[in-house]
């Protein structure tokens, strides 16, 4: 019996967040199951893509844009974001820099890629203990999707997963 | 000549692609990226996935910066231009793979630097806290300690004044001897948590050197002779009589030493020399040491005693809490001096310090030694009269200790208060001479309520003597409660005799 073609679409997503937060690592991890403890900064802008499958019918071709970290997001250029399906923002749990401005920095985000898929992360949760965590997370007033770790691959699929779900939903 | 040169280096440095509106390649220049005419754009590398997007878009140039593009192992770091044509869409490619990476070594020394310092900020910051959690916690911990520790050496004292057997008298002086050490042990431990928290500030005062030394002499010899000991004491003749310095503080520096110095040594002798190294305007230099004859120092270990919590550890053998010679040397740094240390193993340890004392001019020593004069004519108050005194203490303990101590004078009449709502009350319906009053109360705190009676209307509230007592003992709390308006404070544990000093230096006679 003839098996029915999977129907393929493909979809742009933006990794964005403040410099060093471990955007590159979470989509090395995601795309190559890889990681390195050594930072590199990302310059520009590097695309790596990934075919998300959903289902023996559905699967997605995600393209993602890992951004080159800045200090404001108001600073990331706009052709990047050009048909943006999907955004991740990520932050770093470690670093209070990279999420204090939080809602503001969300706000950015909405104003420049309106009504799309957002997910926000907290990466490098494997730094902190939990009790540490959550004490930050309700210090800091902080509304988050996802705690991954890069490092040791902790929730990374799910995240990609859900996000490819949304961003199927909302073709 | 010149266009083929122009030609070699733009086919090094650039491409130029014509795509149709399907992203089908229809012509390509250039030798950076394989594109070849007849490839479908899209399959080549990802980012030229957006181009079906672009094309939806009204614009005409789209301008894309520093794009890395991977072909195998070729790695290229880009800038793409691409144009709207009406064959469908005109892509510049320019390879700026160089100039990219000398920019990309300065991100990383800025953005690395950036977060390092992120981090030291934060590491600070949490050895700040675990540092003031610390620091809390001794204070809280000796404040417990202070009010138990009160009542344990009052009741001794009231206990000794009573008919006791030989035997019972001895027992007793065990127990005052414990309650010394004790408090001793949290006065070294309060002062420890004081300097590490750059809150311990040295108290200059005119006092007499050579007393203190005598003090000090008479102590250790008694001390080392009931240990089987010799104790030597070598002051230098030239030693003046009068200094000004923190006596308190450097009495804490001597005894640690010669503490510790009587308890690592089994036999032979501990000594105490003070030299005097040269006098200089009005400030006089000695040099303080204590010799002892006992085990020694291994030499490894001679950097890492003056440490907190450090000791010489021989099982079984551990003695005290290892926070002596750690309070030496930071009381040391702060009179602006160093804790030397020479020791031979087996032979013994001398440890040293220069030390600069003021010395006072002849009127400033006038004027402290007719201070002293009428302090202690007032020690004992008029013994003709007696005196109303309110005592304001909520715990139990310490106010039956307090009670009896005054009751013991003979020289007062006293009411008691264990609520701080209802001092105001009282002080404005009764006469009184003087208030004696715990800080901590519950309902009002005491020093709250000095600050209500020091804006009283009348003469008689307003300007009534109000001694603190408290068991928070550190520097900056003690002047709160003097700026509150208190006259003097009490640090808990005190004595029955320091008690009714510090009263009697405040009535009238």
């Amino acid at each position: 019996m003839p098996q029915a073609s999977a129907m393929q679409k493909s979809k742009k997503v933006v990794i964005l967040g403040h410099f060093g937060v471990g955007k590159t690592s979470l989509i090395r991890r995601f795309v190559n199951n890889q990681f390195s403890d050594q930072y590199k900064v990302t310059i520009g802008v590097h695309i790596n893509k990934k075919v998300v499958t959903l289902s023996a019918e559905d699967s997605i071709s995600m393209i993602l844009w890992d951004l080159e970290g800045t200090d404001s997001l108001e600073q990331v250029r706009d052709a990047y974001l050009l048909g943006t399906h999907g955004v991740l923002f990520v932050f770093d749990v470690t670093r209070p820099s990279t999420f204090q401005q939080l809602n503001s920095d969300l706000r950015i985000v909405s104003k420049k890629i309106p009504e799309r898929p957002l997910l926000v992360v907290g990466n490098k949760k494997d730094l902190v203990s939990e009790e540490e965590l959550n004490k930050l997370l309700l210090d800091h007033n902080i509304s988050h999707d996802y705690l991954t770790s890069a490092k040791t691959g902790d929730n990374v699929e799910d995240l990609f997963l859900n996000l490819a779900t949304l961003l199927n939903n909302d073709a | 000549m010149l266009e083929d040169h122009k030609k070699d280096y733009s086919r090094e440095r650039q491409q130029f692609v014509l795509v149709d509106p399907k992203g089908l390649v229809l012509d390509s220049s250039g030798t950076l990226i394989p594109i070849k005419k007849g490839l479908i754009l899209n399959q080549l590398h990802p980012f030229f996935e957006s181009l079906e997007t672009l094309q939806r878009l009204q614009d005409k140039k789209f301008a894309f910066y520093c794009v890395h593009l991977q072909f195998g192992n070729h790695d290229l770091i880009t800038d793409i231009d691409i144009l709207r044509k009406k064959e469908g869409m005109f892509i510049v490619i320019h390879d700026l793979t160089e100039h990219y990476n000398s920019y990309q070594a300065v991100a990383q020394a800025r953005n690395e630097s950036i977060i390092n310092e992120e981090l030291i900020v934060l590491k600070n910051a949490e050895l700040e806290e675990r540092e003031r959690f610390k620091n809390l916690f001794i204070q809280n911990f000796s404040h417990e300690l202070r009010n138990p520790l009160m009542s344990s050496m009052a009741f001794t004292q009231i206990l000794s004044d009573t008919s006791l057997s030989a035997e019972q008298q001895q027992l007793l002086d065990v127990l005052r001897d414990s309650h010394v050490h004790l408090k001793l042990l949290l006065e070294d431990t309060l002062s420890i948590s004081m300097i590490a928290s750059g809150r311990l500030v040295l108290k200059n005062t005119i006092f007499n050197l050579q007393k203190m030394l005598e003090l000090l002499s008479f102590t250790y010899t008694t001390r080392a002779s009931a240990k089987g000991l010799q104790f030597n004491f070598t002051p230098d003749k030239k030693i003046p009589v009068f200094v000004e310095g923190d006596r308190l503080r450097l009495y804490q520096v001597l005894t640690n030493l010669l503490d510790n110095a009587l308890k690592y040594t089994e036999k032979g002798s501990v000594g105490l020399s003070v030299g005097f190294n040269q006098q200089w305007a009005n400030k006089v230099h000695l040099h303080f040491a204590v010799t002892d004859s006992g085990p020694g120092i291994p030499e490894d270990k001679q950097s890492t005693i003056f440490e907190t919590f450090s000791q010489l550890a021989s099982p079984g053998k551990q003695k005290g809490t290892g926070l002596g010679l750690a309070l030496v040397k930071g009381l040391l740094v702060l009179m602006d001096s160093q804790i030397v240390l020479q020791s031979i193993p087996g032979k013994g340890a001398t440890f040293s310090f220069d030390l600069g004392l003021k010395i006072p001019l002849q009127s400033e020593l006038q004027n402290h030694l007719e201070i002293g004069q009428a302090a202690t004519s007032r020690k004992m108050g008029n013994p003709g009269r007696k005196y109303k005194l309110l005592l304001v203490e909520d715990d139990e303990r310490v106010l039956t200790v307090l009670f009896k101590m005054l009751m013991d004078a003979n020289q007062f009449y006293i009411d008691v208060l264990t609520d701080g709502a209802m001092v105001l009350e009282t002080v404005i319906q009764n006469e009184y001479d003087l208030i004696l009053m715990d800080i901590n109360l519950p309902n009002t705190r005491g020093d709250h309520i000095t600050k209500i009676i020091r804006d009283f209307p009348f003469k008689n509230v307003k300007q009534l003597p109000i001694i603190g007592m408290t068991a928070y003992a550190y520097d900056e709390h003690m002047q709160a409660y003097k700026e509150a308006g208190m006259n003097t404070v009490l640090a808990k544990p005190f004595d029955k005799e320091e008690l009714l000093q510090t009263i009697f230096s405040l009535l009238r006679p």
